[in-house]
């Protein structure tokens, strides 16, 4: 087992979700990654803001691109180094506002890497302005009268998308850990989203609560229908119920093998 | 010798076969050919027309007078009439098109067996295109006598395979693009190379997946080019920055087209060299090249992997629709610059990073990344030096000197070279031009031309060349920026009397801006 710790202070404030992912994340890969020589046949990528300091903490190579511009960087990483495991990490802000056409266009050619979009439901690093995923009511300095508009659900948008691997779990290190496992053994673009309350601008509204596992479910992940039902389940606007875990799985041709 | 055919109809009726087949066997038979579409943006009717030149030495541009006509629909007749000469030839009717192309090969005094052979190599519609041809060829009259003329090796290529051959020559390992003319043309070149030369093309959802998906390619060690029109070159160009920063090799080939925005999508211009100049914000080193012919294109192709890949910097090549598009005689094989792969995944960031390449916002440090960019920079001047950074062609000691960049070289080469056997009426054209100074068209004009090829870094030792001197620029835009970047560069203004700028989308004619230079010299 190597440590992918880095040297680099960590500057997340204290209690973040965001150590949660981490945490999770070291965990798969430091247990996969077992000499210098496994170290070289990954790779990571990560956009602005908060999540996006996750690639100073783990000691792997990659790149720390622009915002928005996450997935076409781990699609052309997999198309010249195919025998790459690429983790890409993005932002809500990144994966449904500033890269959007690059998340649909993903979930389709289905490009073999893994993608971990940390939703905190707010820009927080530029102070707490309304993303995609903020629900109708959030309040801000530049939003003084309120979101008016409803949330997008990224679930639906994956399915509908056709992607392969779509998931999403609350920011807890077990769940991070549990549904990377799943996604690095997946043959195909895998979606992960990290329900991942800000404790400054967007704090948990009882997320956690509110969560049950599909796999303690007899949900059929091969079933698309049900997938969608399971998905319409949260809208990101109103809390009722939270399904957290492997929403759809199936397989597709993968991009860099059918287009060569 | 210099003759100029026009073809035009409907598109979809084939005027580019016909034009390519005729230029095809006239550089076999070792005359000087160069052709030039105009094409509108439409797949069926409208007017599209090339025009044919060809001369039995080196030429590289059209002229606004035509010698013979080939329409094959009355529209061409109507449009183009006007600029054929008094004794001028028209090829009309309802024909197909090989009947036009048997026709003109008789008329040209060219061997039916040329045709035969192209047409085997065709593959399809062998016997149909035979028919079509030997009835044109048998109702025509041979006007001329094109019989080989020397064992003369030329290749016939335009601007985009010759990026395309630079490219691969290079050792292209990928190559990524969205359709948008007129860079799609090194796209579909690339695209019918790939598997033979084993590298890649692809097409993704937009350009700024294009050049994102480059970068991630580049980091991994592959030799990686985009391509791409004004529009898609401003979605990239964010990534710029990127490449900046981060030190990270890239090729962008930049086909000009006329804009702003849509502006008309299949014409001429050469309106983006500013925008290349400072593409991707913040300050970082950049190599701008822009070639004149196909030849200088390739060569610069290389240089743009070579300096791309020894310094980790985006290198960007400048083209437009005209020399994209344009097909030319070359008779000097591109020279390649070898490039070494030098760079291997690692730790690559969009931020000012530490030594341990993590972000920072120390001071020292962030002074100290600049730094090495400015430094960068420096080397990056030092080596262009060996490389042909700009060209003198002409009376080296004329008081004369013409300033250009890129597609007018061709223009403008034919424009200074003496008109033989040349028409009463275009000498006293020209004399009315030169304000009754005399001028003997016969002879090359007394003038010098500096070809600048270096946009970025920029050879400031031009000076030498244009300081005191009657100074003319040409430039296919409205602004000068040609102009403008040599009086930044070298403190020497020109006159705005003394520019010649065309910008109606339109490529430099060899005989109208030969009495526009004519008009200015001293």
């Amino acid at each position: 087992m190597t440590n992918l710790s880095t040297s680099a202070k960590i500057t997340w404030c204290p209690k973040c979700y965001n150590f949660q992912i981490l945490e999770g994340v070291k965990k798969v890969l430091e247990r996969k990654i077992k000499s210098e020589k496994d170290r070289q046949k990954y790779a990571i990528v990560s956009g602005i803001g908060c999540h996006a300091k996750i690639f100073d903490y783990l000691n792997l190579n990659g790149i720390n691109t622009l915002h928005g511009r996450v997935l076409p960087m781990c699609l052309g990483m997999k198309i010249a180094r195919p025998d790459l495991t690429v983790i890409g990490f993005s932002g809500d802000g990144d994966a449904y506002a500033e890269g959007m056409e690059h998340l649909i266009h993903t979930a389709r050619y289905n490009s073999n890497f893994k993608y971990i979009v940390h939703n905190n439901q707010v820009f927080a690093l530029t102070v707490g302005q309304p993303t995609p995923t903020t629900e109708i009511g959030f309040k801000g300095k530049t939003i003084p009268q309120g979101v008016k508009l409803p949330p997008l659900n990224p679930i639906k948008l994956m399915l509908a998308s056709g992607a392969t691997f779509v998931a999403r779990v609350f920011a807890d290190s077990k769940q991070v850990e549990y549904v990377l496992k799943q996604a690095l053994k997946h043959k195909g673009f895998a979606f992960i989203e990290v329900l991942q309350p800000c404790i400054i601008f967007h704090p948990d509204a009882g997320y956690k609560e509110k969560t049950y596992s599909l796999e303690k479910t007899k949900h059929d992940k091969s079933n698309f229908r049900q997938a969608w039902k399971k998905a319409e389940e949260f809208d990101y606007n109103t809390i009722k119920k939270i399904p957290v875990g492997i929403f759809y799985q199936t397989k597709k041709p993968v991009f860099e093998e059918v287009v060569k | 010798m210099r003759y100029n055919i026009l073809f035009g109809g409907e598109a979809g009726q084939g005027p580019n076969i016909l034009t390519h087949i005729l230029g095809e066997a006239l550089v076999n038979q070792g005359y000087y050919v160069f052709y030039a579409r105009d094409y509108q943006s439409l797949i069926r009717r409208g007017h599209n027309f090339n025009v044919l030149t060809f001369s039995d030495k080196p030429i590289n541009s059209n002229d606004g007078q035509i010698d013979i006509l080939v329409a094959l629909d009355e529209n061409t007749k109507k449009i183009h009439k006007k600029d054929l000469i008094k004794k001028g030839i028209i090829l009309d009717g309802k024909h197909e098109n090989m009947y036009s192309a048997g026709r003109l090969f008789k008329i040209l005094g060219l061997d039916f067996k040329i045709l035969e052979n192209k047409f085997k190599t065709l593959k399809r519609r062998f016997e149909e295109n035979m028919k079509e041809a030997k009835e044109g060829y048998a109702n025509a009259e041979k006007k001329f006598d094109l019989s080989p003329t020397s064992k003369n090796q030329n290749y016939f290529a335009n601007g985009s395979q010759a990026v395309a051959q630079g490219a691969i020559k290079s050792g292209l390992d990928f190559y990524y693009a969205y359709p948008m003319t007129p860079a799609t043309p090194v796209f579909i070149e690339l695209a019918k190379q790939q598997t033979k030369n084993k590298f890649y093309t692809f097409e993704l959802e937009n350009e700024v997946a294009v050049i994102n998906a480059a970068v991630g390619s580049s980091i991994t060690g592959a030799k990686t080019m985009v391509g791409t029109s004004g529009g898609g070159f401003d979605l990239m160009t964010e990534t710029f920055s990127l490449i900046g920063i981060a030190n990270i090799p890239m090729v962008i080939y930049l086909a000009q087209r006329h804009g702003p925005a849509t502006g008309a999508a299949t014409y001429t211009g050469q309106e983006d060299l500013n925008t290349a100049r400072h593409s991707g914000h913040g300050e970082f080193p950049k190599l701008v090249v822009a070639g004149g012919d196909p030849t200088e294109l390739e060569e610069l192709t290389s240089q743009a992997f070579y300096f791309s890949q020894k310094y980790k910097i985006p290198s960007i090549i400048l083209s437009d629709k005209h020399l994209a598009e344009s097909a030319y005689t070359s008779t000097t094989k591109a020279k390649i610059t070898p490039s070494l792969k030098s760079t291997k995944l690692a730790k690559y960031n969009s931020k000012d990073t530490d030594k341990n390449q993590s972000a920072t916002s120390r001071a020292d440090m962030i002074k100290a990344n600049v730094e090495k960019r400015l430094q960068k920079t420096i080397e990056i001047i030092k080596e262009a030096k060996k490389f042909n950074m700009y060209k003198v062609y002409g009376n080296k000691n004329s008081n004369n000197v013409i300033v250009s960049w890129g597609s007018p070289k061709g223009a403008i080469l034919d424009a200074m070279k003496g008109i033989t056997p040349c028409s009463s009426k275009m000498s006293d054209d020209l004399k009315k031009s030169s304000k009754g100074a005399i001028l003997d068209a016969t002879k090359d004009l007394d003038c010098k031309f500096v070809q600048i090829l270096y946009i970025e870094p920029f050879p400031t030792e031009i000076k030498k060349e244009l300081k005191g001197k009657n100074l003319i620029l040409i430039e296919n835009n409205a602004t000068a920026q040609l102009g403008s970047l040599i009086a930044e560069k070298t403190g020497i203004f020109i006159e705005n009397k003394n520019k010649i700028l065309r910008y109606d989308g339109r490529p430099f004619l060899c005989d109208e801006l030969k009495k526009e230079i004519v008009r200015r010299l001293g």
